[in-house]
């Protein structure tokens, strides 16, 4: 953050002599370890290049890339995960944001290589399983999701060479089914629940634990409502990363909740940093229709809710994900989709409680996966859209 | 504390593991979600499917005597079984297949207490994808006792006074706000419930872990909370009949109650009759 108070891109800025003369030594040694240099003739001292070993079950050398996320060229998809060295992007929110006192960002997760914040998690918990050889060969994994999760976890698998089912609720949209399928997944679609019941769980986590109790040579279960790695991911990325784009100046954490790895990571992060952080959750109304979000009644099904990590929880109507939505896309050109909108509309909440402050919003993905959701719950979305 | 009225149309997880496999116990699953069964079970259950083979094809019905029969039969089931019914959703269905049983006379038919989620939970529980071999037998079927059954004249003749009318649906259902959970396909016209009926939703039943409360919550529950009156012959109705069979499974061999029968047309014939009374909120 510049002297304005305004953020500065920190890939813009020049790495200190040290860093750069350490890069440089990596790159010294790195022909003796094999390392695969991009060939490209960069210049080694501009921007951040970063040196990232990954032992995979085997235990071969399996990445080993010289990033330049300067220049954002890469050896393989995998080395464009999220880290501190190379963060989702904060953007300010300038239209919707009616109080200039506070300053408001968002953090677009969907600029993650496979499009949502669940790659954070995925791979945390696909690096685990891989290292402790849990999957490979014909064992692939298994995994109940409402589709984020299920499209990074598909995608990485697949292009690590093992297979992947995904099991959805039949309320997930079409987009992310299809995806799903795209990403390579095979896919179970199972009726959502029926009715409220004590310590049911859901349909799609019961079904996913039974593929892996019952075929347990075919399937690991990562399982992110109840894996620790899913809120380590953000322990060590995206708490990180909004504590160095912000300069330690954030107040306000704006998330939603579903698995609660999220809340729970980056809170911890944020907190032991300064414990002053307000963290702020934000769920829709019961019977809700925003994939992906739980109302707080729904969320004995995660063991990784901890409200102690949490300030305040807001209840926002579930239609208010798609209108804010719709005013993000149309005022701020940011595609972002309905968690997105719900998260807004209960930062706008707080900030017109609060007055002054730095807050950053966690945007969960883009609009691109709910065209027919918007279409559901915006009226008059769909008129004209046929000749 | 109080016992069960009839405890012994239940048994523990621990007790299936216990008793799996020795002849004479037969393991069924019944389940909403009719892939659960493909994905895993318990070793030698077979599985039944409430859609195709606990519904009659052609009418709306249950299944006639001759396909009860057949069915059972088929997987190698005889007369003088224990039959354990377990299945997902804390066995609404396998409550459903409970009352099918006992309208067709099976004498020894039982539930796994917490269904297949809670035996999914343990850890020292198995599942399997193998499919039992069942070497089919000739079952007849000892009675058909349609008093465990209610038919629309009787809803129209409870409405009259003398009868608990028990609506299990959800809340939501009940007061009309919704006419079935999103995604149902089985619906009604208008939503509501019947009038007279009092709402006490299946799932105040059992616990956090799917088993069943004990007898004196459940007493309390339905007898002196909700005020079901166990002098009166009871009807349980839920939208299609599976939710209603496990509240009717609770007040008459848990409670113990004289007279219930589950309303299988439920919501989806009642919401559809033409000119019939409903009430909303």
């Amino acid at each position: 953050m510049d002297a304005t108070g305004e953020i500065r891109n920190p890939n813009s800025e020049i790495p200190k002599k040290s860093e750069a003369r350490m890069t440089k030594e990596k790159h010294q040694i790195s022909p003796a370890l094999g390392i695969r240099h991009s060939g490209l003739g960069l210049p080694s001292d501009f921007g951040f290049r970063i040196s990232f070993v990954t032992l995979c079950f085997c235990g071969q050398i399996l990445l080993y890339g010289d990033m330049n996320h300067q220049t954002r060229v890469y050896e393989n998809v995998f080395e464009m995960m999220s880290s501190e060295e190379n963060p989702t992007p904060l953007v300010r929110i300038n239209r919707l944001n009616p109080t200039p006192e506070f300053q408001l960002y968002a953090k677009l997760e969907w600029m993650n290589p496979f499009g949502s914040v669940k790659d954070r998690p995925a791979w945390e918990m696909l690096r685990d399983l891989e290292e402790r050889g849990e999957v490979g060969g014909a064992r692939g994994i298994v995994e109940p999701t409402s589709g984020n999760t299920g499209i990074s976890l598909a995608a990485m698998a697949k292009t690590r060479g093992y297979h992947m089912r995904a099991v959805v609720p039949n309320k997930v949209p079409l987009e992310k089914k299809v995806l799903l399928k795209i990403a390579g997944a095979d896919l179970d679609v199972i009726s959502d629940e029926l009715c409220p019941a004590p310590g049911l769980g859901e349909g799609s986590i019961n079904l996913a634990k039974t593929h892996a109790k019952a075929s347990s040579h075919k399937y690991a279960l990562p399982n992110q409502y109840e894996n620790e790695k899913n809120v380590e991911a953000h322990f060590r990325t995206t708490g990180p990363e909004i504590w160095r784009q912000t300069e330690g100046k954030i107040t306000h954490l704006f998330v939603s909740l579903g698995t609660c790895g999220t809340v729970s990571g980056t809170s911890k992060f944020l907190r032991s940093k300064n414990p002053g952080v307000k963290v702020i959750a934000v769920q829709p109304t019961e019977g809700h229709d925003v994939p992906g979000l739980r109302n707080v009644a729904q969320l004995g099904i995660s063991k990784l809710f901890d409200s102690s990590l949490i300030d305040d929880i807001l209840e926002v109507e579930f239609r208010l994900a798609y209108t804010r939505a719709l005013e993000l896309c149309q005022n701020e050109g940011l595609m972002a989709g309905p968690s997105s909108g719900l998260i807004l509309e209960g930062a706008l909440e707080i900030i017109s409680r609060d007055k002054k402050g730095f807050g950053v919003m966690i945007f969960p993905d883009s609009i691109f996966k709910y065209t027919s959701n918007m279409m559901k719950h915006i009226p008059g979305l769909g008129a004209g859209t046929s000749a | 504390m109080a016992r069960y009225a009839n405890p012994e149309v239940l048994v523990e997880t621990d007790w299936v593991l216990a008793n799996m496999g020795k002849p004479g116990i037969k393991l069924v699953e019944i389940d909403v979600d009719t892939k659960a069964y493909d994905a895993g079970h318990i070793p030698g259950a077979v599985g039944f499917n409430w859609q195709t083979q606990l519904q009659d094809q052609v009418r709306r019905d249950i299944i006639s005597k001759d396909a009860f029969e057949k069915l059972v039969s088929g997987a190698g089931i005889s007369p003088n079984d224990t039959v354990i019914l377990y299945g997902d959703n804390n066995n609404w269905f396998a409550a459903y297949g409970f009352w099918l049983f006992k309208i067709y006379g099976h004498k020894d038919v039982r539930l796994m207490n917490g269904g297949r989620v809670k035996w999914l939970n343990e850890k020292d529980k198995p599942l399997t994808t193998d499919v039992p071999k069942a070497a089919p037998v000739s079952y007849k079927a000892a009675a058909v006792n349609l008093e465990l059954r209610a038919m629309l004249p009787q809803v129209f003749d409870a409405q009259k006074g003398g009868w608990n009318l028990v609506d299990v649906r959800s809340p939501d259902e009940f007061t009309g706000k919704v006419i079935a959970p999103p995604g149902m396909t089985e619906t009604a016209q208008r939503g509501g419930h019947i009038p007279g009926a009092k709402s006490i939703p299946w799932s105040t039943a059992v616990n956090q872990d799917g088993t069943f409360k004990s007898p004196d919550e459940l007493q309390s529950i339905y007898i002196q909370q909700k005020g079901v009156d166990p002098k009166k012959d009871t009807i349980a109705y839920c939208r299609i009949g599976e939710r209603s069979s496990h509240t009717w499974f609770v007040l008459k061999y848990l409670l113990g109650l004289n007279n219930v029968k589950n309303y299988d047309g439920s919501w989806t014939e009642y919401g559809n009759v033409v000119a019939v009374p409903i009430e909303k909120g």
